[in-house]
């Protein structure tokens, strides 16, 4: 049997899929082990392999077929703009990408001026602002803590994932508009999709009434 | 230029195209030779076409790639000139220049293509596409004689494990349709279908108040996806005469493919969406393991002739060969390559009889290779040539000196 090869979104988001598995009865100690240096994890009962990727690698791996599924973020699935296949919403990890900003930033984006969006996801701010609001903006790319921009005067609004707010209000800022909802997705390759139809649809089926079980 | 400086000269190529020789490129060639005997066994005609023509003919309704993809320059008219992403539109222009013959044009190509893709995503720009094209031709039995000459393509070229996924486009149009559908929704849920986001499929919907058993229906689309058996299940539902129709094509397709003895290489998948814009029929995409991405592509196009002012039906498909050769070798597949047979070397004084000697194995037709070397080698660089001459695949070694003829077996 080929293994099926999963690509993981390093952090809590791969913790929990691994317990979503664990919970189908994928058994794989290695994950668990504390300190281990090892880069590739197995379950040989199954036949899975996973691997643990920066979030944003996760689309790539999956669309070259280094690795058959990947379980990332939709944040990163929008912003890496991949092709890839998205079969199923984990429903975990859930949280909303917003535009947020002092109060008086409200006015600036209402009257539509040219303002500044400090963002680590430049894709999706472009697309949200020239696409659906048709709005002119000046983009900027940073690479975290973009709470910091507005309070600096770098930019007017930033584009984020909130998941609670508390970072926002702690800083004086708030939710001015939201882009939309995310939360964690399976994806899965072209190819594996169709050469290892069998095992992947029934994998999905499994997830997705696990999910629902778990859900009421 | 500083002084003393030398102008650095760039050895590379440009990033996403690469030079191809050696073992690599006779691989290659036996492969390309081989797809190009079974475009030859099924009677299709060599065509070449223009490395580059008017943008017009790739424009964004003809084209395969966005317009942003495509190489552009001027010529000296200043006319927008394209390099050619694919060869179909080009095929289409110059069949539709001719008068119509009494019998469908068959024509097959090996070519290169070209697609200006972002930076950094380790894809070739440069890429060669091994393709044919039935046109005139309307009928399910030219579908199926498509579907047959990839699958004799991909097995020609020594793949055994691939799978060819075929859909309808008039199956989802008229789903659409039936379900009536806005254009904006309908172009959405296409989106999502590419991706085979069935739960986004049914969020979209159930937010424009879809009728619950269209919602059903969209979503379990991933149910008809299968053997000829789910075709079946689909063709008994009661979907509205376009899907209907649809069903029943890939159906007629499919008995014929039974006939070709190679039905075991297809499977249906009614919820496929057309890759290029011109597409209005049947379309499928080769699969195999070892690449991220489909090895070939095809599809029926009746629509694409018109735009260049003939109406003609038309079916074609194309082998991307590059993505071919590197599933060969991740699958292990090893390629026959014929070997060079002689190396001769030869000291000046015996040049005579050298180069005779080595016209007769040409004519003979073996692969002789013919090198003058300065002095009479000892043993040990005897034994450097023998090593070197082996790791060329030689199959043996001949030295003229002034003492005469030594042949090695290598």
């Amino acid at each position: 049997m080929r293994y099926l090869t999963f690509a993981l979104a390093k952090g809590r988001l791969a913790g929990k899929a691994m317990d979503l598995l664990a919970r189908l009865g994928v058994s794989c100690e290695e994950f668990y082990e504390p300190d281990t240096r090892r880069l590739i994890f197995t379950d040989e009962k199954n036949g899975f392999r996973f691997f643990l990727a920066k979030a944003s690698d996760v689309p790539t791996y999956v669309e070259y077929g280094a690795a058959d599924i990947g379980i990332v973020g939709r944040d990163t699935i929008l912003e890496e703009g991949r092709r890839i296949y998205e079969v199923l919403d984990l429903e975990m990890g859930k949280c909303r990408m917003c535009v947020c900003g002092p109060e008086s930033s409200r006015e600036l984006l209402q009257r539509r001026q040219l303002i500044r969006v400090a963002t680590k996801y430049p894709v999706i701010a472009k697309d949200y602002f020239y696409n659906r609001r048709q709005q002119t903006v000046e983009i900027i790319k940073l690479n975290g803590s973009v709470e910091l921009a507005p309070l600096v005067g770098l930019s007017e609004v930033i584009v984020d994932i909130v998941e609670t707010g508390t970072t926002l209000r702690e800083n004086g800022l708030s939710v001015l508009e939201e882009i939309c909802p995310l939360s964690a997705r399976m994806v899965v390759n072209e190819v594996s999709m169709k050469m290892e139809n069998e095992r992947i649809k029934t994998l999905i089926r499994r997830l997705r009434e696990q999910i629902r079980s778990e859900r009421i | 230029m500083a002084a003393g400086g030398k102008m650095k000269q760039n050895i590379h190529t440009p990033e996403g195209v690469r030079d191809i020789w050696g073992k690599e490129y006779a691989e290659r060639l036996v492969v390309t030779e081989r797809i190009r005997d079974v475009f030859h066994r099924y009677g299709y005609q060599d065509i070449r076409t223009p490395s580059f023509e008017f943008f017009d003919v790739f424009s964004r309704e003809k084209g395969s790639a966005a317009s942003r993809e495509l190489f552009k320059f001027f010529d000296r008219d200043g006319e927008t000139m394209v390099l050619r992403p694919d060869m179909t539109p080009s095929i289409a222009r110059f069949a539709a220049r001719e008068s119509e013959e009494e019998l469908p044009l068959r024509l097959s190509y090996i070519e290169n293509m070209f697609i200006n893709r972002p930076h950094l995503q380790g894809r070739l720009k440069e890429f060669t596409q091994a393709g044919a094209e039935l046109l005139d031709d309307g009928s399910a039995d030219a579908d199926a004689e498509i579907l047959a000459l990839t699958i004799e393509c991909l097995l020609a070229a020594g793949l055994t494990e691939f799978q060819l996924e075929v859909g309808h486009v008039g199956f989802l149009q008229g789903l659409f349709e039936q379900a009536g559908l806005s254009s904006e929704v309908e172009e959405a849920v296409c989106g999502l279908l590419e991706k085979k986001n069935y739960f986004g499929v049914e969020e979209q919907l159930a937010r424009c108040k879809v009728g619950e058993e269209y919602i059903q229906l969209f979503t379990g689309l991933s149910e008809l996806a299968g053997s000829a058996a789910q075709l079946e299940a689909a063709a008994s539902l009661n979907l509205g005469d376009r899907a209907g129709e649809a069903t029943r094509r890939l159906l007629s397709v499919y008995r014929l493919l039974c006939y070709y003895g190679l039905e075991r290489y297809v499977s249906f998948d009614l919820g496929m969406v057309g890759g290029y814009r011109y597409y209005n029929g049947m379309i499928f995409r080769g699969y195999t393991y070892g690449t991220g991405e489909p090895v070939a592509t095809g599809g029926r196009y009746d629509n694409l002739m018109e735009q260049f002012g003939r109406k003609a039906q038309a079916v074609g498909f194309a082998v991307i060969v590059d993505s071919v050769m590197a599933a060969l070798s991740r699958q292990k597949i090893a390629v026959e390559i014929p070997h060079p047979q002689a190396l001769i070397l030869y000291v000046e004084s015996q040049a005579e009889e050298a180069i005779r000697y080595s016209r007769c194995l040409r004519a003979a037709g073996e692969r002789v290779r013919l090198q003058r070397i300065d002095r009479t080698p000892g043993e040990r660089v005897k034994a450097a040539y023998r090593y070197y001459a082996a790791g060329q695949d030689f199959e043996k070694l001949i030295l003229f000196t002034q003492s005469g003829v030594e042949e090695a077996e290598l």
